[in-house]
């Protein structure tokens, strides 16, 4: 396996494709990020303006330490993602452990099984292409939501206090999610010609 | 109700742990506890079995409700 790792990947799978955050993404993007439905659940609800928005684009574009994805489903835009390396100074190729996020803006996949499609991408990546040893993420205590789609991951919670941290070790990933990656798998042209309806 | 709606109430009552009468079209993923990830996937395997078919992945994840769950399955030549 070669040890190259792109700075800027392009993930598909599971349905989804995950694609570096381009300039162009950037007024989307903070129209997603300011919008309560999305920002409740963030750890700061300041309105970001778009001056705010180019200078946070123009520093992660030479951040080794962090990538940021736009989630298209069916070649459309129905959120971000991205992953950040823990630890003072450490690339995401040097990172033992790497802090996913993510959410999904549009409302009609946000209840929807497909919402699990980026994360597996992500994680995937992380664990086998950046080799990192486990996700660490955080989570306030009213998103219920989250730490309930989290878990059913295979995170576990390693401080409960005004945050809350979770934790997923490759392991546990795999054993939580081996039927969520075979059912979000399926070919769409898989021939159906030997099973029919009743 | 058609025998297929029958079938398909009942499914959708014995994979998600729900009583039958709680199964109604508006009924969604994700509006009760019961109906989450892992039940999806044991609901998407029960109905394939009953109705012997197999679905797409773009169907799977498009099926959030048992309406839609109808509208889907009729894709698949089965009459509600």
């Amino acid at each position: 396996m070669s040890d190259f790792i792109d700075s800027s990947p392009v993930l598909s799978g599971y349905s989804v494709s995950l694609r570096p955050v381009i300039e162009s993404d950037l007024e989307q993007l903070r129209v997603w990020r300011n919008d309560p439905q999305v920002s409740q659940y963030m750890l700061s609800q300041d309105i970001i303006s778009a001056e705010q928005q180019l200078a946070w684009f123009k520093k992660i574009q030479r951040d080794p330490s962090q990538l940021h994805f736009i989630i298209e489903y069916k070649q459309q835009p129905i959120g971000s993602a991205n992953i950040k390396a823990r630890g003072i100074g450490k690339t995401l190729q040097q990172a033992d452990v790497i802090e996913p996020g993510l959410y999904i803006a549009l409302e009609q996949y946000r209840n929807n099984i497909v919402a699990f499609a980026p994360t597996l991408l992500l994680n995937d990546y992380c664990f086998e292409q950046l080799r990192c040893q486990c996700l660490r993420a955080i989570v306030k205590p009213d998103n219920q939501a989250a730490l309930h789609y989290n878990q059913k991951l295979g995170y576990k919670i390693i401080t409960n206090g005004e945050l809350i941290e979770i934790e997923l070790n490759f392991d546990d990933y795999q054993a939580h999610t081996q039927g969520l990656k075979a059912l979000l798998s399926r070919s769409a042209n898989r021939d159906k010609s030997n099973r029919t309806a009743r | 109700m058609t025998n297929n709606s029958h079938i398909l109430y009942q499914t959708f009552s014995d994979s998600l742990a729900i009583p039958l009468d709680k199964v109604t079209d508006d009924l969604a993923y994700n509006t009760i506890p019961e109906w989450d990830s892992t039940a999806h996937m044991i609901l998407i395997a029960e109905i394939e079995n009953q109705f012997n078919i197999m679905l797409d992945t773009d169907d799977i994840i498009d099926m959030s409700s048992v309406a839609v769950a109808k509208s889907i399955l009729a894709k698949y030549d089965v009459q509600f």
